[in-house]
């Protein structure tokens, strides 16, 4: 084939342009260390990387959720060690105060001792994060959640039922707080049953202790029933009836006889002392009666400061401190559950940063699979290029230099 | 016949050889020349040489392939030129929508850890902010690039039509010289030639020669361009059907300007523009539109749910461009029409434009979506709408209606464009599910959670979509980029056949030089010789 000169010229510098387009797409490669400078140079790779570039920066935005979600928990278990601390104090003062052996004015140096356990435990209730946000409030962060009534002295809870949850993994919403109902008036891990005397008993009757569990195999078993006392006025003699505060049935009356078990629903309980007409006492599952610490200890704080100075008043101091010590021992065991699952919640968020961890160096090295640069490849493909350029450069040289021109 | 006369036409002969010689060395960078070769012939009756023609080296065939190759390469290098800036634009992992889209759903979950506080509030204002910001902007880019296409379409049209004009004036030149010279001269019919492949840069064209020495030149489907001394110009027009665009348009014989389809134009820089155009530019601006409308539904709806720190209901977080329609200009009927989207089919929404068609024997409409071909057909229904792909188009009056009447619908071509955060007041946010508790972070919680769920079309998520527009973008650039080379190989390959045949050799020009300088001493030597001879006759005295 005849070759013109142009040809020969046109083509040179078509093959020198190539070799320098490559060359400078290598260069580019090298100097930005990317495979995949612009879309175009592999779109499925360039998509595949905007999606791990999405699944990075969505297990960036759970880490952080997770850093957020943990400083709540550890605030909270902070406080929660406290209140762990109060309750357990305030129970020790109550041991103290069930001594037979106090005066009155024993009695008055204990209960101011224990108010300052209940301001203290009003304070972690009323506990606020960094922000000024309530803890315990649920979604209520923004008002005090336990408001003392000015006019009874009394806590009450004015915050809700709900617990604030993140995100803190793709398929996790973890709950980051507990409302107050539950770390303050809850009774969770609570089974057993508690005998409360009615705080208008005007007889001596005394509960001594708890009921105990005879029969779990009988059909009434955890009801709450009613003792209720009367007592004949011509003969003195007292008689009970119980009231199944399930079912509404009322039983007989039936002979009373302090120290002598009176059993009913698979529950026994040894009552001492005289009962006045009119008198009674519940029975109930301790998770249906008084679940409220502040309620317990405020109970506590009004017994101690009455002098007991009748068989009535004994009684009822006797009965209360009864009650409260079970209560506490409850409110300990609710706060302690919380303080378990705030643990556990911790431990979640440890794992899931590990996994989360490992999961962000499988994207990173996916995303650099995908787009990044192999060096060496590239490196060698460079040289190549450049001694590929050199050469269509000299054969340039020498094919233009053959002309027969310059032998005339 | 005397030795004297056989050795002068050597030495004529000789000469014209050496003007061609030195002609074709003069043009050998000369765009469009055609080597010249001096055809020798035994003089007629009597003796001696006479060059019977100086030929053009030049094959018609292979200069028509040659053009059809090159216009198909101009096209796709115009085309390329065009991709490869979205595809730039496309390449920077960190200013692109991805991270942005995922700074604000990050900004949100932290808003879910801390939902009254200013700060995270704030934080959730300032990335809406620049998502929508850089939506806006990634739009105006592309609507940019639009606007210059459009220029340059115009451009290419006045260079047609330039180029046309004097290819018709070279066939009237070229008639006349015929006609008083017998033949035309070499240099009109290269200059012609070239006038032909230069068009056919800018258009595909076909050229055929008449018997009377005129091109034809015609494009498309066979619009005459060129009729002998005559030109058909183009001119750019606004598009009866969707005014928002620029079409080409033919003058015809009658003094009237007819639409050419885009798909006409297959080849030159004309037909890359068109195909760039409606391939990929406007493809990927409805793309990045249905993208900018999932959002804003997709987040109106879930913040809409919520209530914000006044105790209000969420209101709209994000506006859209709205969509558009419009009545097409040749309607014989004056219905006009009406769009909206609808949010409740938010996932029929599409990146495609539809073509309604008003069928009055039937009374229903045929619409036809642009990008996939599909057509369905379908009644007015209450409030004389339509619904038609994730928006809801009404007819003012549909008394107005004639057969045949189109309407265009443009979904989201202009979504982008007008997507704006029309939140600004902190407390205006909707995190709590109901009112009363500053604590509650359910909305913002269902907020992050829309990031993930498949929104767009009803089956990507956000991510995901973009990443689809980055692919596809991808894929068609890395398409054109093949194919020109391809493309441009093949023009190599036919430029070398073409100019193996008229293209000057230097080599063989100097050995040319060479054989007529011999020619031309030998011829001479005859003279001599001739003279010598008469001289020896002239002493026999």
């Amino acid at each position: 084939m005849r070759i013109s000169t142009q040809t020969l010229f046109t083509q040179s510098m078509r093959a020198m342009n190539q070799q320098q387009a490559g060359l400078l797409h290598v260069g580019q490669q090298i100097a930005s260390g990317r495979r995949v400078l612009t879309p175009s140079d592999d779109p499925n790779a360039a998509s595949l990387a905007v999606q791990v570039g999405q699944a990075q920066a969505i297990t960036g935005q759970y880490t952080a959720s997770r850093v957020s979600a943990r400083n709540s928990l550890a605030m909270e278990t902070s406080v929660l060690g406290s209140v762990t601390n109060a309750v357990t104090s305030a129970k020790t003062l109550i041991i103290q105060a069930a001594s037979g052996t106090l005066t009155d004015v024993d009695r008055a140096s204990i209960a101011s001792q224990l108010e300052g356990i209940y301001d203290t435990l009003v304070g972690q209730a009323n506990a606020t994060d960094g922000n000024g946000r309530y803890l315990f409030g649920g979604y209520q962060d923004g008002t005090t959640p336990f408001v003392t009534d000015p006019a009874t002295g009394g806590v009450t809870y004015v915050g809700d039922t709900e617990v604030r949850q993140e995100r803190i993994d793709a398929s996790r919403l973890m709950p980051v707080a507990d409302n107050g109902q539950n770390v303050f008036q809850g009774a969770q891990g609570t089974t057993g049953f508690m005998a409360v005397a009615d705080p208008a008993n005007a007889g001596s009757v005394t509960l001594n202790g708890t009921p105990s569990v005879a029969n779990q195999a009988d059909p009434d078993f955890g009801h709450g029933f009613t003792i209720a006392f009367a007592v004949d006025p011509a003969t003195g003699d007292a008689t009970y009836t119980i009231t199944d505060q399930a079912t509404g049935a009322a039983g007989p009356a039936q002979a009373y006889t302090a120290g002598q078990p009176i059993q009913y629903a698979g529950l026994a309980l040894s009552p001492t002392g005289t009962p006045a007409d009119g008198d009674s006492i519940d029975v109930d599952q301790a998770r249906n009666l008084n679940t409220d610490v502040f309620k317990t200890i405020e109970k506590a704080l009004a017994v101690l400061k009455t002098p007991a100075d009748t068989d009535a008043k004994r009684a009822a101091l006797q009965n209360t401190l009864g009650n409260v010590m079970t209560e506490l021992d409850n409110s300990l065991n609710n706060v302690s559950m919380v303080q378990a699952s705030v643990g556990s919640r911790l431990n979640e968020l440890d794992v899931v940063d590990s996994v989360a961890a490992n999961r962000q160096i499988n994207y990173a090295q996916t995303k650099s699979d995908l787009v990044d640069l192999d060096y060496t490849t590239a490196i060698s493909d460079y040289t190549l290029r450049q001694v590929g350029l050199q050469a269509a450069q000299k054969t340039f040289m020498s094919m233009t230099q053959m002309n027969l021109f310059n032998l005339m | 016949m005397s030795i004297f006369s056989i050795g002068l036409s050597g030495l004529n002969a000789a000469r014209i050889a050496f003007n061609t010689t030195s002609n074709n060395i003069a043009n050998v960078n000369t765009p469009g020349y055609n080597r010249e070769l001096p055809i020798f012939a035994q003089s007629g009756a009597s003796q001696g040489v006479t060059v019977a023609d100086v030929q053009r080296q030049f094959d018609g065939y292979i200069a028509s392939q040659l053009n059809a190759a090159n216009s198909k390469t101009s096209g796709l290098d115009a085309y390329q030129t065009q991709v490869s800036q979205i595809d730039n634009l496309l390449a920077d992992e960190d200013s692109g929508l991805a991270p942005l889209m995922q700074k604000f759903f990050g900004s949100v979950a932290t808003l879910a850890g801390s939902p009254a506080d200013p700060a995270a509030r704030q934080g959730v204002l300032g990335s809406a902010d620049t998502l929508a910001a850089q939506f806006r902007s990634f739009d105006q880019y592309l609507a940019d690039m639009a606007t210059g296409v459009n220029g340059q379409l115009s451009n290419e049209v006045s260079q047609i039509n330039n180029t046309a004009r004097q290819i018709a004036d070279l066939n009237t030149q070229i008639t006349l010289a015929k006609a008083k010279l017998g033949q035309a001269p070499n240099s009109l019919l290269d200059q012609r030639d070239q006038l032909v492949a230069d068009l056919a840069q800018h258009v595909n064209v076909t050229a055929t020669a008449q018997d009377n020495g005129t091109y034809n030149i015609s494009i498309g489907n066979g619009q005459p361009l060129v009729s002998g001394g005559r030109q058909f110009t183009l001119q750019v027009v606004t598009s009866a059907a969707d005014p928002t665009s620029t079409v080409v348009g033919y003058d015809d014989a009658a003094g009237n300007v007819v639409e050419l389809a885009d798909s006409t134009f297959t080849g030159g820089t004309l037909g890359g523009l068109l195909m760039f155009r409606d391939e990929t530019l406007n493809p990927t601006r409805s793309q990045l539109g249905q993208l900018a409308v999932s959002l804003a539904q997709g987040v109106n709806a879930v913040h809409a749910n919520g209530i914000d720190l006044d105790g209000n209901a969420g209101q709209a977080m994000f506006g859209v461009g709205n969509p558009q329609a419009f009545a097409n200009q040749r309607n014989t009927g004056t219905a006009s029409a009406a769009v909206a989207f609808d949010p409740a089919n938010g996932a029929q929404l599409t990146a495609n434009d539809y073509d309604l068609k008003y069928d009055a024997a039937s009374n229903t409409f045929t619409i036809t979506n642009l990008g996939t071909g599909e057509a369905s057909s379908q009644a007015l229904g209450a409030g004389n709408a339509l619904s038609v792909g994730g928006v809801t188009v009404t007819i003012d009056d549909p008394t107005q209606l004639q057969d045949g009447d189109r309407f265009r619908v443009l979904p989201t071509r202009t979504a982008a464009a007008g997507f704006e955060n029309l939140i600004h007041d902190t407390s205006a946010i909707a995190a709590a599910s109901a009112a009363g508790g500053s604590g509650n972070n359910e909305n913002a919680l269902a907020l992050q959670d829309l990031q993930t769920q498949s929104t767009v079309g009803g089956k990507a998520a956000f991510n995901q979509a973009y990443a689809g527009m980055v692919s596809s973008v991808g894929s068609r650039t890395n398409i054109i980029k093949v194919n020109l080379a391809a493309q441009q190989s093949l023009s190599d390959q036919l430029m070398a056949v073409q100019q193996s045949q008229s293209g000057v050799n230097m080599d063989e020009e100097a050995m040319n030089l060479v054989m007529y300088q011999q020619y031309y001493q030998a011829n001479a030597k005859v003279i001599q010789t001739g003279s010598t001879i008469l001289d020896t006759i002239l002493s026999l005295r």
